[in-house]
């Protein structure tokens, strides 16, 4: 009788070792075994800009990504639009990969083209992206240029809540060049600011927030002395209209 | 704080057991429970089994006058109370019993006598020691001897927090004709 | 080819099996209305929810499922004990119902209680995909009532589901509407002085993370068996009934606490598993557990079953009159929680180092508490109980961390399922008795109590940024399956080291909650594991096959906290299945 129930526990022991149970199972190739790919377009700015010498700009600071957590592909936008002239007095695009470095940072590297009125400059990109502590959204990078030229820029924002819908959002951007590219306007140092304040409202979900604003930009050093010979202005304020898109 | 409310615990028990010796304690409308009986008087043996959390049976029949034993077992594996009162009654000893579990005098499958028999400081214990009710643990059979009298509205219940609200209580039916017979002796 | 048949084995087998219930699904694309939007979903037979499919313990049922939508679908039944080909997880369990396909499932009914079924594919359920399974048991109920009502609830949100998950991982912040403000700022400094306002702000700005986050998605609108606050269901009752209410919270990520004013509840059911009765004011219900209830309202009066989101951004409402049309008092929603550094304990590159009262919890072993006491009600008015979490906070001030002046949670709350000092510490609306897990006890063992063969951690992790949910720091994507020896009891302990609460349920098996109790432990199916806290339960394994082991929140489990577990050995599933069918007719 032990012998019996022995024998049995065996049996019960050695049947799930045999491979056509295994080969039973299913295998997860379900979506959910992959990693979540996902994408998204963003718009930080998509604005009417009016300046202090009423300058009529349209500008828009955009991006959209897909991929997953791991890797994403990223095409930022930037874009100034002089309505009179009907020029882009900026036109930049950059197609780049993203990958997590940190808890709260990304690197990124890829590729910068400046397609302006005027010349163009193709860049190589090297970067970092990400959330700095006490909510600072930050974003370094590094540019190479066609031209051999080096230059670096960095990107700050951050948001202050009035309600949870009533928010002021305060961005720096700063560019520094590392050498003189002439052809282009920009000198060795510090080459420019653009500092802005947007109040916006978010009307639909995050989706559509309209904002007014303001935003200063300034020339420095080498760089406004390139702009004053040309007859440019080195400094502007800019009255902004405009929302923030997401979708 | 806590051994002033045990006080009142200890007190509102020793009440209520005053009160019943008085025979007098409110079913309303002046009707009575009945009193505990005497074993020369009993006329009939109802067994009441506990479980975990009912009776069985969940409906009696007595008659006004009648005296009844009855055995109760706990078959189940908590403590369970049999408890003879009107449905006000039991909600108000449900306090107490709330107070005996919160105290770990009821410890869901057992009791604990020592923490029962607790002086409380002036004589008072939590000695769940009313006539008309029974405290037991598993497995443990007791027995209550009850004349009920008047025709009133009446429960036997399990007043341990929980039980008598998800239904182990049973009705105290007064058969008519049984009554019919007795006011007719 | 397998399901076939063994389908059609079983179905051989269908004339002698002492009872068999025939049941049909289909599954179809729906229109939702919540009274605040209408949305297009998916339901059962034409419905969102499905309709309450009615079981008998020890029958065995067939349910045809007909895919009606152009999309692979699947269901899983929740909580049901059945072979793992039947528990409908695409790709752990079978392969799926592809569109226009009918499958049929085939399992034997083992169990009783409440319990839910909802689709296991892709973003179906918090789409719509779900209904409530009611199982008669065989004897008699350890309970009285006089008539049942399932209440079924879901966080209905007005965007599609894979909108939502998209939404997150662009923006976790982006349903988040209860964020600190300027406002907040200025009335944290006149309540707590400037400096310590300000320490405030900067300790959290410093780990990033976010005090009001306790509800990833807003917007809701809570739906009770379908119908919104405005809808109001209605059940009804005679005055001096007992009523069985059925909760089942069939959220994507809303928590509920449930009320309904005037009447006590007294809880005799966690999970589909009864429970020594505890009479409660109030009670918090995990995304996919159920709680079952008796209430007995004496008078003829409306009454409210009042359930707020944890988080308190949205609420479900529905009603018990004595006729239909009749409305009780609707509450208005608490001020929302906010999380305390305590909730933080368990976050992973936090130096706690000296943190005793954090320590305290995330160590905190539940098998201390008093092994075989059985005190449900013991814990509320335990004095030394909110000694302690006064204590911890004292102790967190001086604690190594340099928040000296962090404002804590008001009020001292505290629950052992809670960390000490949690700012998540449910409290009663009217002041009184407040469900917690530590009050649950089984009402009849379910297991032979033994020692667990051996124990399992798994760190429930995270990243609030970047909106990755992982165990043990790994995604489901990158993870190897979790394997149990059949035969095996295993402790599994969880470790929270995020600030958010994580219901796990695993499949298949019972979940045997560690509320230190021993053999009183409750069974369940979902383990609630809240912030900062360590949670053990423990599992017969007793089921072979493959199972699925996840967060039930649906967009932590779609973004990584997921896992397969394989049960190896024991007998062979197929003649297990046989073998119940055998004996069930044999009883005929």
């Amino acid at each position: 009788m032990k012998t019996l129930t022995l024998s049995a526990f065996a049996l019960a022991l050695t049947l799930p070792s045999l491979p056509a149970l295994g080969s039973d199972m299913p295998q997860d190739d379900t979506s959910r075994k992959d990693a979540l790919t996902l994408w998204g377009v963003q718009f930080e700015e998509l604005e009417y800009r009016y300046s202090d010498d009423d300058e009529e700009l349209g500008v828009w600071n955009g991006d959209a990504f897909y991929g997953t957590d791991e890797l994403k592909f990223r095409w930022q936008s930037k874009g100034e639009y002089a309505i009179e002239e009907e020029a882009y007095e900026k036109l930049e695009n950059q197609l780049l990969l993203q990958t997590p470095v940190s808890d709260f940072f990304d690197a990124k590297a890829g590729v910068r083209f400046d397609t302006p009125e005027g010349p163009d400059r193709t860049y190589g990109v090297l970067g970092l992206t990400g959330l700095a502590p006490h909510w600072f959204e930050v974003d370094a990078s590094l540019y190479v240029s066609d031209e051999g030229d080096t230059s670096a820029e960095f990107d700050a924002e951050y948001e202050l809540l009035f309600t949870n819908h009533l928010i002021l959002s305060a961005a720096l951007d700063a560019t520094v060049a590392f050498s003189e590219d002439r052809e282009i306007g920009v000198g060795k140092g510090l080459v420019s600011t653009e500092t802005g304040l947007r109040l916006s409202y978010d009307l639909i979900d995050r989706s559509f927030s309209p904002y007014l604003g303001v935003v200063h930009e300034r020339k420095y050093g080498d760089t406004a002395d390139l702009a004053r010979a040309e007859g440019a202005g080195t400094e502007d304020w800019f009255a902004v209209i405009g929302a923030r898109v997401s979708f | 704080m806590n051994a002033s409310k045990l006080f009142v615990a200890a007190a509102a028990m020793s009440m209520t057991a005053t009160t019943f010796a008085a025979g007098s304690h409110g079913g309303g409308h002046g009707s009575s429970i009945g009193e505990p009986g005497n074993a020369g008087d009993v006329s009939r043996t109802i067994q009441v089994e506990m479980h975990d959390n009912y009776y069985e049976p969940e409906a009696i029949e007595v008659a006004r006058g009648e005296t009844v034993r009855f055995v109760i077992e706990n078959k189940g594996r908590l403590v369970h109370e049999f408890n003879i009162g009107t449905p006000e009654m039991h909600e108000a000893h449900q306090d107490e019993m709330k107070m005996m579990v919160e105290h770990g005098v009821i410890q869901g499958d057992k009791l604990n006598e020592d923490m029962m028999n607790m002086d409380m400081g002036n004589g008072q214990t939590m000695k769940h020691d009313d006539p008309n009710s029974i405290l037991l643990e598993p497995g443990q059979k007791k027995e209550i001897i009850w004349t009920f009298s008047s025709k009133t509205n009446m429960e036997f219940a399990c007043n341990i927090p929980g039980h008598y609200q998800s239904g182990m209580y049973g009705d105290v039916n007064f058969d008519s004709a049984a009554d019919t017979q007795a006011r007719a002796d | 080819m397998k399901n076939a048949l063994m389908a059609g084995a079983l179905g051989l087998l269908m004339p002698v099996m002492a009872a068999a219930g025939e049941y049909s699904l289909t599954v179809d694309r729906v229109m939702i209305d919540t009274g605040d939007f209408v949305k297009e979903g998916i339901g059962y037979n034409g419905a969102s929810p499905g309709p309450v499919l009615r079981f008998k313990e020890g029958e065995s049922v067939t349910i045809n499922v007909t895919n009606n939508l152009d999309e692979p679908t699947s269901i899983h039944w929740h909580g049901l004990i059945l072979p793992f080909e039947q528990d409908g997880v695409p790709g752990i369990s079978f392969e799926g119902i592809q569109p226009g396909e009918t499958f049929t499932y085939e399992f034997p009914i083992v169990q009783s209680g409440t319990y839910w079924f909802h689709s296991h594919s892709g973003f179906q359920e918090p789409n719509g995909a779900y209904g409530a399974i009611v199982i008669e048991p065989e004897g008699r109920e350890p309970f009285r009532y006089d008539r049942d009502y399932v209440v079924q609830l879901t966080d209905k949100h007005p965007h599609d589901a894979n909108r939502v998950m998209r939404n997150l991982k662009m923006m976790p912040d982006y349903y988040n509407r209860q964020q600190q403000t300027v406002g907040d700022f200025f009335a944290d400094i006149s309540k707590h002085g400037f400096m310590t306002a300000l320490q405030d702000r900067l300790a959290w700005g410093d780990m990033r993370m976010m005090k009001a986050d306790v509800e990833d998605v807003q917007g809701f609108t809570g739906l009770i068996n379908g119908k919104g606050p405005e809808q109001n269901w209605t059940g009804l009752f005679e005055p001096g009934e007992r009523i069985r209410l059925r909760f089942i919270n069939s959220s994507a990520m809303a928590y509920f606490d449930i009320r309904i004013p005037g009447l006590e509840m007294t809880v005799v059911q966690a999970d589909g598993n009864n429970v020594q009765p505890v009479n409660v004011d109030e009670f918090r219900i995990g995304v996919a557990e159920t709680y079952d209830v008796i209430v007995r309202p004496k008078t003829a009066e409306a009454y409210t079953i009042f359930a707020e989101s944890m988080g308190r951004s949205g609420y479900a409402r529905a009603t018990l009159a004595p006729e239909e049309g009749m409305e009780g008092p609707v509450p208005g929603l608490r001020e929302a929680p906010l999380l305390t550094m305590a909730d933080m304990s368990g976050m992973h590159g936090m130096d706690h180092g000296d943190m005793t009262g954090a320590d305290a919890s995330a160590g905190m072993d539940h098998s201390d508490m008093n092994q075989g006491e059985m005190d449900p009600d013991g814990m509320k008015d335990d004095s030394g109980m909110a000694a302690d979490a006064s204590d911890s906070m004292a102790g967190m001030d001086h604690s190594g961390m340099d928040h000296g002046a962090m404002i804590m949670s008001e009020g001292g709350a505290s629950d052992p399922f809670y960390a000490e000092g949690s700012g998540l510490v449910p409290v009663a609306a009217n002041g009184g008795k407040f469900l917690s897990y530590a009050d649950l006890r089984a009402q009849k063992p379910l297991y032979e109590e033994r020692e667990p063969t051996r124990e399992i951690e798994l760190r429930l992790t995270g990243n609030m940024e970047r909106y990755t949910w992982s165990i043990n720091g790994v995604k489901y994507e990158d993870a190897e399956p979790l394997r149990l020896q059949y035969g095996e009891r295993v402790r599994f302990k969880f470790v929270n080291e995020t600030m958010m609460t994580h219901p796990m349920h695993l499949h298949g098996m019972w979940s045997i909650l560690d509320v230190g109790a021993g053999e009183w432990n409750p069974v369940k199916h979902v383990i609630s594991v809240q912030p900062g806290t360590t949670v053990y339960m423990e599992t017969e394994v007793d089921a072979p096959g493959q199972w699925a082991f996840h967060c039930h929140l649906s967009y932590h489990a779609a973004s990584g906290m997921f896992r397969k577990v394989v049960v190896e050995g024991g007998p062979d599933q197929g003649n297990t299945a046989g073998a119940e069918v055998a004996k069930d007719g044999g009883d005929a």
